[in-house]
């Protein structure tokens, strides 16, 4: 067990005793997403208060808890059906309509993904409070390329962003992104991380269920660009890394919509998405590392 | 209830997209799950959500479950409870002052003596919470089982949050000390 300073040990117990606001929350869980050390100590603490709930009364929940909890888990496996409406959508309904429908091909699947699509784009900005719980993140750097699996672990330098926010970066340093891309709201499914000097990307499998047979593909949809654009089949492994976003405009890069859908074994074969995103995201900017 | 390693068994059961397994897992499991939960939220409409929800994410994070790393129930239960300090967080953030009736019925603290057989864990904790001075010993019980906020237990102690915050933090240390962690 790495040494740990006192702000991340304060934060790990806080965690579990349930006294963080949602801000810091989202934060703890991102650095446990980012850093299996802090998720173990994390996770010591909650086995040691968990005795806790020995003294909790038991209280039976009714039946109909039982019902709906076998109705989600049966609508949850097929991970390729549509997403499920978004709870809040703020913006006129005429967008959403379908009247203005684009090229048809391959079945409607496109139709269906451009409508998915601009509900998406609000879900994605959504995904913001928990993206921006991300700007502590990045300083850990452990989703870049160098930190792949037998790379060896660099001393941990995670920086609690409330106590301290990252050092002002040199100018040297180039920007990071950092995108989640994830479904509804929900658990983290795979972290987007994009180097703002080569436009070289990682992708970091966290959250997302095993799909047999399929293959999840990430695409990159922008206002600037007619139909999504495929960046490769990820997901095979814990990290993908690739350079496929260098030959996009560093606007279109940043500006982006990343959206992963569930497609055939080895991706799609046209380049045309065949299923709704089933998970999003948008890049913010993280603040460059100058620890190293 | 069943013992650990049924549990453990189940868990990894669930893990294979056992529906049978499942359905003995919670219930087996549910009512210590809905206990925490209705203690932490107080309203039966959204305890009935959270442990919805959990247990969805139990179904789809099963195959993550470390039985090295962790016993199942805590496990559960902490994916229960800590969907539970989220939505109350969340609503809080909402308006703190909504429902000052709540805080009323929880205003005892909780009742860790009714001593039936403790494991060996719990009263090591106890024994490291009992060591701080009596107020701190609350706050933290209070925290812990009932999900309050720092700004309701700076309300209930009558005590600025800035220094609930302290409080706790250093509470915290000090029971981590007193464990060995």
């Amino acid at each position: 067990m790495m040494a740990f300073s006192e702000d991340h040990i304060a934060l790990a117990a806080e965690y579990i005793l349930g006294t963080l606001d949602a801000e810091e929350r989202g934060q703890a869980e991102a650095i446990m997403l980012a850093d299996k050390d802090f998720a173990a100590m994390v996770e010591t603490w909650e086995r040691r208060f968990g005795a806790l709930n020995e003294m909790v009364g038991a209280v039976e929940p009714p039946q109909q808890v039982w019902e709906k909890i076998k109705a989600a888990i049966a609508d949850a496996e097929p991970q390729a059906s549509l997403p499920p409406e978004p709870p809040e959508i703020a913006q006129p309904a005429a967008a959403l309509r379908p009247e203005a429908a684009p090229e048809i091909r391959d079945g409607g699947n496109i139709i269906v993904f451009t409508q998915q699509l601009k509900r998406w784009r609000n879900l994605a900005s959504g995904a913001m409070a928990l993206a921006a719980a991300l700007l502590a993140l990045i300083v850990l750097q452990a989703w870049r390329p160098e930190l792949l699996p037998g790379a060896l672990r660099p001393e941990v330098r995670t920086q609690v962003a409330l106590e301290k926010p990252a050092a002002p970066s040199t100018s040297a340093a180039a920007p990071q992104y950092v995108a989640v891309l994830q479904k509804d709201g929900g658990a983290p499914a795979f972290i987007l991380t994009v180097d703002g000097a080569t436009r070289n990307f990682t992708v970091r499998k966290v959250g997302a269920g095993p799909e047999p047979g399929k293959s999840f593909e990430l695409w990159l949809i922008s206002d600037k660009l007619p139909r999504p654009r495929s960046l490769g089949v990820i997901g095979g492994t814990e990290f993908t890394a690739r350079p496929a976003l260098a030959a996009y405009d560093p606007e279109v890069v940043t500006n982006a919509t990343y959206a992963v859908t569930v497609e055939q074994a080895g991706g799609s074969p046209d380049g045309l998405p065949h299923s709704a995103p089933v998970f999003s995201g948008k890049l913010i900017e993280a603040v460059p590392s100058t620890s190293r | 209830m069943l013992t650990p390693s049924e549990l453990v068994w189940l868990i990894a059961a669930v893990a294979k997209g056992d529906q049978t397994a499942f359905e003995r897992l919670y219930e087996a499991t549910r009512a210590k799950l809905f206990g925490v939960v209705l203690r932490i939220l107080r309203r039966q409409d959204l305890a009935e959500e959270v442990i919805q929800e959990a247990y969805v994410r139990i179904w789809n994070g099963a195959a993550q479950f470390n039985p090295a790393l962790s016993s199942p129930i805590t496990w559960m239960v902490s994916v229960a409870r800590n969907r539970a300090i989220d939505v109350v967080r969340k609503r809080s953030e909402a308006s703190i002052e909504e429902e000052p009736s709540a805080m009323e019925v929880a205003a005892d603290s909780p009742d860790p003596l009714a001593r039936r057989e403790m494991t060996e864990d719990l009263k090591r904790l106890l024994e490291c919470i009992g060591r701080l001075e009596p107020d701190r010993q609350k706050l933290i019980l209070l925290a812990y089982y009932n999900g309050w906020s720092r700004e309701q237990l700076a309300a209930k102690f009558e005590t600025p949050v800035n220094t609930i915050k302290t409080w706790l933090r250093r509470g915290m240390m000090e029971i981590r000390e007193c464990l060995g962690l």
